[in-house]
């Protein structure tokens, strides 16, 4: 009998079955999460993620994680679009308090952890690089958890806002600190000096790039949502592969292209921004392969440590919020709030902390730990933190959806 | 009965109440800032007051007492930068017009006091669809029976202040055809309408008191009438009017009414007619459909014409009288305005013609309020 027909066991994974079992595990987990706990949904995809993933069950190996790694690319790119396009100039040349309290908030933060990591001994170029990336806040868990309330108020404006400005500010900042750690590693200045300057112009030039063919692509299609929708993903998709192939970063790369957009874009032949169920897809994808790839690991070796660092960088926030918030017009008792709602450190610090691992070891060893540590506990009780805080300030929508 | 006692005002005094829309810088939707954009102005010395109004989307601008159109309109004037400073403050827009062109109606919240609260609960959805802005002139009257008589003669010039303050014709994301679609929403509630035929305020009492008795109304702002009285202010207030897109514009139509009643007061032209609240609704209609290019049923002499032409001949019959307050040069630039057939509906409407989309209109229409463009 010849039954070659039959498929060979064991099936072999392919991508679209990959794909539909993380999307379905993801929007299982999170309507659960939602439903039974009362926690926001990117908690249950992450929460899936970390069931599936090496640390637990091992369905979703490093290497399968690596190789999916685009998709989490794309996702953020996107999120750190929507996240530029939302950052208006305008806005801080009405209230130039806001800009000088974003930056505070950014330096502040900066600050503490820098501080409190020199004060418990470590070197202060390794402070320094991990101060960076701890400084910023989570793109994706912000925009995420305020779509999902359906926030919208002065907190969440400003939680957007901060989290643009932090996220920049760690990047450049921890772009400046690395040839330190290069200097440590002796592996000569042409790395030391040309890498940064490389990074950085090369995705501001790929981002100005983008947006100039966004902008003149839409004004060719003109003012059809359904277009500019499709518009808007292909020039994402295809920057952040840009940025990928160039050894560029997708983040800065993605953040220049969405600030560019809704900044140059003086005739206005962009519609304003609707991501809706096309943008749901990568969110349950991102959250779910974030989970898998979290590291626990230190929160067994140094767990007051990574404790201690979430606090003093909620302090240090707290603090630059409270002192120049209200000159900005946060409202009475909206300062403590917005800091609140930026807790989740960002996701990106997984990127930063390999980037950083790679040029020193001493980083990668116990800091680079610490970090991601701070990163999962972030990734799973962030979402809380920013749920709680939009909430409480009466921005999320009331009913089902939001309240 | 406090309530009810009117209270003379010096006559055609002159106050106007601004209904705002408060937008998202990023997409031009309507905003829930109002309750922020109040605290930053709580902190400014403002010659008018700034009010929450039904939804956190809007804010109402109150003037105070003129007795000119001019000082009326430098202080609304000042009002307005600075709540278009403030808003700036937090990233939101400020607008005129009398719909927002394309929010969802459902997306609405309530500003929470109690008042807006127990609308909400009455109304259910009528109460979120009531997001929409209009202009409220109040003209002062020396004594009760005298806004009645009011009441009555300024009936019959209610399409005219429809006309010339149109500025919704886009509602829910649709062009509606008409030139104010807002008065449609507020159709819908049970004390819509105009008042009842009564002679003097005393009928007038006699009227409010049933109608407390049967527990319809508590107060008299539960009317939600064309034009009603105002006894604590001593005022009739004339309710059908858009928002305009501009403040100047407020002014113009502020002065019209004051022309108005300073005419009829002044002669008495007409005695109070039943006939001008039989052809009243189907006026109402054309007007809001259609603006000046629409009929209106004379009811007086009990012949059809063009409302444009009506105005027209309305403004040169007062113009003695609004020679004498100073309204003369206000009634001269809204003649001009009907003459070349604009409004601010059509201005909104050619806005969407060359830019293509509802939130290009309401960008633009911002810009034009704040003087930007």
């Amino acid at each position: 009998m010849d039954l070659s027909f039959l498929p060979q066991l064991p099936f072999a994974l392919s991508a679209p079955v990959m794909f539909g079992a993380l999307l379905a595990a993801g929007l299982v987990a999170g309507e659960a999460a939602n439903r039974y706990a009362s926690l926001p949904r990117i908690t249950g995809y992450a929460l899936a993620g970390v069931v599936l993933g090496p640390q637990l069950s091992g369905l979703l190996s490093r290497e399968v994680l690596h190789a999916l790694s685009v998709l989490i690319d794309l996702s953020v790119g996107l999120i750190v679009f929507e996240l530029g396009f939302r950052f208006d100039w305008d806005w801080l040349k009405r209230n130039r308090w806001l800009l000088v309290t974003a930056v505070a908030e950014s330096l502040f933060g900066f600050g503490a952890i820098f501080g409190a990591l020199v004060y418990f001994g470590f070197e202060p170029a390794l402070a320094a690089g991990a101060a960076a990336i701890g400084s910023a806040t989570s793109p994706a868990v912000v925009m995420l958890v305020a779509h999902e309330l359906r926030a919208e108020g002065q907190i969440t404006e400003r939680a957007l806002l901060f989290t643009a400005v932090n996220s920049v500010f760690a990047y450049v900042a921890l772009t400046l600190v690395l040839p330190f750690l290069h200097l440590d590693l002796h592996q000569g200045w042409q790395q030391a000096l040309l890498r940064p300057p490389y990074i950085l112009g090369g995705s501001l030039l790929a981002g100005a790039a983008a947006c100039a063919l966004m902008l003149a692509l839409a004004r060719w299609l003109g003012k059809r949502e359904d277009r500019q929708f499709v518009l808007l993903v292909a020039i994402v998709v295809l920057t952040v592969g840009v940025a990928r192939s160039l050894n560029l970063s997708v983040m800065v790369a993605l953040m220049t292209l969405g600030m560019l957009a809704r900044n140059l874009d003086r005739r206005h032949v962009l519609m304003p921004l609707r991501l809706g169920y096309g943008g749901q897809l990568f969110f349950v994808i991102l959250f779910v392969l974030t989970g898998a790839g979290l590291e626990f690991g230190a929160w067994g070796t140094a767990a007051w440590l990574v404790a201690t660092l979430l606090v003093v960088r909620f302090l240090g926030k707290a603090l630059a919020i409270i002192v120049f918030g209200r000159l900005s017009g946060v409202r009475t008792g909206g300062a403590g709030l917005l800091a609140i709602a930026l807790l989740p450190m960002s996701g990106l610090a997984v990127g930063m902390v390999r980037d950083a691992s790679e040029l020193s070891p001493a980083f990668s060893g116990e800091l680079g730990g610490i970090l991601l540590a701070a990163v999962a506990l972030s990734e799973l009780l962030g979402p809380l933190a920013t749920q709680f805080a939009l909430r409480r300030a009466g921005e999320a929508h009331p009913g089902p959806q939001g309240g | 009965m406090d309530e009810m006692n009117f209270r003379p005002s010096a006559e055609i005094s002159l106050g106007i109440e601004l209904e705002l829309q408060l937008l998202r810088a990023h997409d031009f939707d309507l905003s829930r800032g109002a309750a922020d954009l109040l605290e930053l102005l709580e902190k400014r010395k403002l010659p008018g007051a700034v009010k929450p109004e039904i939804t956190e989307s809007m804010v109402e601008l109150n003037s105070s007492v003129h007795r000119h159109h001019g000082s009326l309109r430098d202080e609304l004037l000042v009002m307005r930068d600075a709540v278009v400073k403030e808003a700036g403050v937090l990233n939101l827009r400020v607008a005129g017009g009398g719909s927002h062109p394309f929010h969802d109606w459902a997306d609405r919240r309530i500003f929470p006091t109690g008042r807006f609260r127990s609308i909400l609960e009455r109304y259910g959805y009528l109460a979120k669809q009531f997001t929409v802005f209009g202009q409220h002139i109040h003209v002062g009257c020396p004594g009760g029976d005298d806004a009645v008589y009011l009441i009555h003669m300024l009936t019959r010039y209610v399409p005219h202040f429809i006309a010339l303050s149109a500025a919704s014709p886009f509602y829910q994301g649709e062009d509606t055809q008409f030139q104010s679609s807002r008065l449609t929403s507020i159709n819908a509630f049970p004390l819509a309408g105009h008042m009842p035929f009564v002679r003097d305020w005393a009928e007038f009492i006699e009227y409010y008191d049933k109608m407390r008795g049967f527990g319809i109304v508590a107060s008299m702002k539960d009317f939600y009438w064309d034009i009603r009285p105002k006894p604590e202010y001593g005022t009739v207030e004339i309710r059908v009017c858009d928002t305009p897109l501009t403040v100047q514009r407020a002014a113009l139509l502020g002065a019209y009414a004051q022309a108005l009643v300073a005419y009829h007061l002044a002669e008495r032209p007409r005695a109070p007619a039943r006939a001008v609240y039989l052809v009243n609704s189907f006026n109402r209609f054309e007007a809001s459909r259609f603006g000046c290019r629409g009929d209106l049923i004379e009811p007086y002499e009990s012949r059809r014409k063009k409302l444009g032409q009506d105005i027209l001949e309305s403004i040169e019959t007062v113009m003695p009288h609004a020679l004498q307050i100073g309204a003369a040069d206000a009634l001269a630039e809204l003649a001009a305005d009907v003459r070349h057939g604009y409004s601010d509906a059509n201005w909104l409407l050619e806005c969407h013609t060359e830019l293509g989309s509802l939130p290009d209109v309401v960008r633009e229409s911002a810009a034009r309020w704040s003087a930007l463009a």
